[in-house]
Order: structure tokens, then C-alpha cells, then sequence
């Protein structure tokens, strides 16, 4: 009996295993390896030069430029889309006329590609038709307009704007299901004890939704460093590099330029950056538990 | 945790009395104010390439990209499909679509069910090693993957683009597969296995047949992330023949002298399946983003 279920699970196993195996693991330790190699794609005679990619990182002023550029990415990431995904989530939980029409129009951008998003916010940049442009031109602040994608002061604000808007959704599907969670008695408590709503927001409603916010943070924190296809569309990481982001110049350095071995560095620094998030998403998600229990 | 629009239903109705006890007649009034101020500033985008789509160039440099166009015209629609190659990108994208979301959920139900139902001593960690996946950045397989289907002959053509999603795929369909045959009822599999059944049958029979709603819930997300994937079309193709819409989307990017009316109807074009998905599906794609959340 016990044999006969085994040899089902192997069975039903193997496909799922050998693909996964062959397409996503073998794949990731070979970038680890070539992370310690200089190979360039071409030559078959590639050697071992052990730390000097990562060494090299440490002051290639591209990849410094980098990391800062996806560490404000991050932080916007982890600010903005949580913040007014909050506020429209705390919004629209309440029963108000027309809700769930609401809901889906702020829910739509989530279902749209991001090519799609970086495109449209390319017109919205635009330093002639733009709707921004001509909207401050409307309000007689004509002096704010920019060529916002072309200025390298700006560009990478824009596109993280750009990714923000998408973003937005994201964090509200996330805190409305955390909200309906939360049990209304202990909210009602607060209002007998003489709460008004801001007393019960801060001191009941965000304290208990912090399952969600942790959710929250790290898709953020994980899609940020994922950010890719907006960069490319809107910028290509430039002017100058000012928009650059480690997946930018991961795919530069390895498909434009092959220089694989260094390429590869790049990705496994992105690699353990995600891991780090992961290890502390789920000490925090297991601290929460115990909080409950 | 599939129970989700039962709750939501639930404090729904919990919740109606809130607003009387809250909020007076002249802050409901504020609150929509504020709703529709945002949702205007929020929609724009959106607003923007669809009346793009409908105008014709010299309208638009004429007049701008913002104003409102002057008859709802089509031409745009019809250009952007007959002359340019958007009906091949599409035909591309539903060809790596259909079969990589079929595939990754054929494989997550298969192995969903073993971790569920017919775990064996070490199964957690093989199940921790597939879920593992979940947080991967794509760029770690990106190089290796690419040397390798460069080395088959399968570089610029739809195969790549099957292949990795199907196998990408695999943690979030094996996660939420397994999560919904958990709570089936463990005795009924051994009814049926009492009765002679196999796994295999008990697995299309029974087991599949009430989970739908996790498929359903499933092929929702996998259509609409593999629909909107930009990134290994990029890395893997580089003809017409096998690129799908979203890179074509870039194929009309470039000078100044942009073909603005004719890119707004191809993001459109671009966009209609997930919407359709959205629009028809929204219960599961929702559930779905709740369950999956890690994945985003």
C-alpha cells in the first residue's frame, strides 16, 4: 500500500521535478559559476578567475551608481504604492455606494503589462504634447516643465512613478483582504472606550493589519529589484546611466556588451539581495504568528 | 485560505453599520470628493492611449495627444493590424500563452497533489525546493538559459518562451494547488481507494473535479503574467516570427516622428486579452493576487 503510494508520488513527480530542475535550478548554479569565470559567450577557452568579477564591482562606479539607483527604487517602492494602497483600501472597506465599481478600476493597472504602462507614461512625459507638461503650462507654472525622461535629474523619478501607479493596486488587493480579516468587535471596543477614528486607525486598525503590511513590503522590496521592463521601455537606463537599475545593467552588460562572467556577478548579487528579503520576510511573517497563537 | 470571498462577504455586512457611527452626512460627501479626485488622476493613463488610439497624426500634432478626438475612428486599428505585424505578435503571444499556462498547471496540480496527499518521508523539503522558486529573481537563469536554447537551436523561436514560463510557473501553481487539495477531506480518497481506485483516477476524478475553483484561480494569474512578459521575449527572440505584442509594442518606438495614433491602438490591441480575463474573471484574479501575493 505504503510502496504503491510511493511509486504514484514518483510518478506524478517527475515531469514537474525534471523541468523545474533542468530550467530554473541547473540554470541558477550555473550563473553562479560563471560569476567566477571572465568568459566572454564566444570563446570555448574561458578560465577561473575567482573573486575578481565581485572584487571588480566593488568599483565599477556603473554598479555603484546601481545599487543606489535600486535602493531609492526600493524605498519608493516600500513608501508609495503602500501608502496610497492604504488609504484607497481604508476607503473603499467601508460600505459605500458604488464600491466594488471602485474597486475594480483601481484593481485594472494590475492587469495591464507594464510595457503597455512605461509607454503610456512616455506621452505623459513628453516634452511637448505630454499631459504634464501642458497641465503646468496650464496652471502658469511653465518654469517646473522638463524634459522629464531626457533629464537626468529626473528620469529615474519618472519611471518610478510610472512603476508606482501599477504598483498601487497591488498593495490595496493586499490591505482590503487584510482589513476584512480584522475582527470588527475589537474595533467597536476602541469607539465604547470613547476612540475617535484616527485614535482607532493608529492604535487598532494599522497594529492589526501588519500581517499585510509585512506582505506588502516585501513584494515590494522583491519587484523593485525585479525592475526591468519599465527601465527598458521608458529610458533604457538612461540618460547616462541615471536610471539604471541592477536588472538594467545586469541585461546590459551581459546581452549587449557579453561580458557574461561579469554579468552574471551582477545577477547573483541581485540573487542574494533577494534571499536576504526573503530570510527576514519570513523571520518577521513567524514573529507575527507567535503574535496570534 | 481559498475561503477568502466567504470572509469578505461576511464583514462586509459587519461593516454597514460603521459609517453611521463614524462619519456625519458632510464627511460621506468629502470622502466620494476625495474617491473621485483620485480615481480621475488615477485613470488618466489609461484615458490618455485610449483617445490616442482614436485619432489620426495630423490631429494629434495639431492638437495634442490629450484632446478629446474628433470622431471615434478605427483607422488606427485597422493600419496598426493589416500593415504592420501586430497580427503575427499576437498570434505569437496566444501560442507561448495558452500552452505555458496549461503546462504550469498540468505540473502544479501533479505535483500540488503529492505534497498534499501522498507525502512521503522528506517530501516538506522538496516542496520548500520548488516554492523556493516563488523568490528568484528571473535574471539568475537568464545568461545560462540563454546559452543553452542558443546551443538546441531554439533562440528566436516560441519555445524559450514556453518552456521557462512553464517551468517558472511551477512553485505558484504547486502552492496553491496543494494549499486547496489540503483541505479536501483526507477520507475520501481512502473511500475511494478502498472502492479500487488509483491515484490517477482518484486524482481526475475526484480530486480535480472540485478544485476547479483553484484552477480557475490559477490559469487567471499564469494568463495574465505571460501575456504581459516582456522580459524573455527580449532575451530569447529577436525576428518578427517569433516575438509576441509586448516587444512589438517597442518595434514602433524610436524617432521623434512617432506613430503615435498607431502605437495607441496596439497598446490597446495589446492589452484587450488581460482585460477580457480581468473583466470576465476578476473573483479569481483577485483571490489569486491575495494567494499569491509573493509571487506579484
Amino acid at each position: 500500500m505504503v510502496k504503491q503510494r510511493n511509486m504514484w508520488a514518483i510518478i506524478f513527480l517527475f515531469f514537474p521535478l525534471a523541468i523545474y530542475t533542468v530550467f530554473v535550478i541547473m540554470p541558477l548554479l550555473s550563473s553562479f559559476y560563471y560569476s567566477f569565470t571572465d568568459w566572454n559567450g564566444f570563446n570555448p577557452n574561458f578560465s577561473w578567475v575567482g573573486f575578481d568579477n565581485y572584487l571588480k564591482i566593488t568599483t565599477d562606479p556603473t554598479f555603484l551608481n546601481a545599487i543606489k539607483n535600486t535602493s531609492i527604487w526600493m524605498a519608493a517602492a516600500i513608501i508609495v504604492p503602500s501608502g496610497f494602497g492604504l488609504m484607497i483600501a481604508l476607503i473603499l472597506q467601508r460600505k459605500i455606494w458604488g464600491a466594488n465599481f471602485f474597486k475594480s478600476l483601481f484593481y485594472l493597472p494590475i492587469c495591464l503589462s507594464l510595457a503597455v504602462i512605461g509607454q503610456v507614461w512616455i506621452w505623459i512625459y513628453h516634452p511637448d504634447l505630454g499631459l504634464l507638461n501642458l497641465t503646468l503650462n496650464f496652471l502658469h507654472l511653465s518654469f517646473l516643465t522638463d524634459a522629464w525622461l531626457s533629464d537626468p535629474n529626473t528620469a529615474l523619478f519618472a519611471v518610478i512613478v510610472a512603476w508606482c501607479w501599477q504598483q498601487i493596486g497591488l498593495a490595496m488587493v493586499i490591505f482590503l483582504s487584510g482589513l476584512t480579516s480584522i475582527p470588527q468587535e475589537l474595533i467597536e471596543a476602541a469607539e465604547i472606550d470613547g476612540a475617535n477614528y484616527w485614535q482607532s486607525l493608529w492604535r487598532v486598525i494599522i497594529p492589526l493589519l501588519s500581517p499585510a503590511t509585512v506582505v506588502v513590503i516585501a513584494l515590494a522590496i522583491i519587484n523593485s529589484l525585479k525592475s526591468f521592463d519599465v527601465v527598458y521601455i521608458m529610458t533604457k537606463g538612461g540618460p547616462f546611466h541615471s536610471s539604471d537599475t541592477l536588472a538594467m545593467m545586469m541585461y546590459n552588460e551581459s546581452f549587449q556588451k557579453y561580458y557574461i562572467g561579469y554579468g552574471s556577478a551582477v545577477s547573483v548579487v541581485l540573487f542574494l539581495i533577494a534571499m536576504i528579503v526573503i530570510a527576514f520576510y519570513f523571520r518577521q511573517v513567524r514573529e507575527l504568528e507567535h503574535l496570534y497563537d | 485560505m481559498i475561503k477568502n470571498t466567504t470572509n469578505q462577504t461576511i464583514s462586509s455586512q459587519e461593516v454597514e453599520k460603521e459609517p453611521s457611527r463614524f462619519l456625519h452626512l458632510s464627511q460621506q460627501g468629502l470622502l466620494y470628493l476625495a474617491l473621485i479626485v483620485i480615481l480621475v488622476i488615477y485613470t488618466i493613463p489609461g484615458l490618455g492611449v485610449l483617445l490616442t488610439s482614436f485619432k489620426t497624426d495630423t490631429e494629434i500634432s495639431m492638437e495634442g495627444l490629450w484632446n478629446l478626438p474628433h470622431a471615434l475612428r478605427f483607422d488606427n486599428y485597422v493600419n496598426a493590424w493589416t500593415s504592420g505585424d501586430v497580427a503575427i505578435y499576437t498570434r505569437n503571444s496566444f501560442l507561448v500563452t495558452i500552452p505555458a499556462t496549461f503546462c504550469s498547471i498540468l505540473l502544479g496540480i501533479l505535483a500540488g497533489y503529492v505534497f498534499s496527499k501522498l507525502a512521503f518521508k522528506g517530501s516538506e523539503y522538496v516542496f520548500i525546493f520548488v516554492i523556493a522558486g516563488l523568490f528568484f529573481p528571473p535574471q539568475i537563469i537568464l545568461i545560462p538559459l540563454f546559452q543553452l536554447f542558443n546551443k538546441i537551436g531554439l533562440y528566436d523561436t516560441i519555445w524559450p518562451m514556453i518552456i521557462v514560463h512553464t517551468a517558472f510557473g511551477l512553485p505558484i501553481c504547486t502552492l496553491i494547488m496543494r494549499n486547496y487539495f489540503s483541505a479536501i477531506p483526507i477520507a475520501i480518497r481512502e473511500a475511494a481507494i478502498i472502492d479500487g481506485a488509483n491515484e490517477a483516477q482518484i486524482l481526475t476524478r475526484i480530486m480535480l473535479p472540485v478544485s476547479l475553483p483553484a484552477v480557475a484561480v490559477l490559469a487567471t494569474l499564469q494568463f495574465t503574467w505571460i501575456w504581459n512578459d516582456f522580459l524573455y521575449p527580449i532575451i530569447f527572440t529577436r525576428s518578427v516570427q517569433a516575438r509576441t505584442i509586448m516587444v512589438g509594442l517597442i518595434s514602433l518606438q524610436g524617432q521623434y516622428s512617432v506613430a503615435w495614433g498607431e502605437q495607441g491602438a496596439m497598446a490597446v490591441i495589446a492589452s484587450i486579452p488581460t482585460l477580457l480575463v480581468f473583466v470576465f474573471f476578476q473573483r479569481y484574479f483577485i483571490q489569486g493576487l491575495t494567494l499569491g501575493a509573493v509571487k506579484g
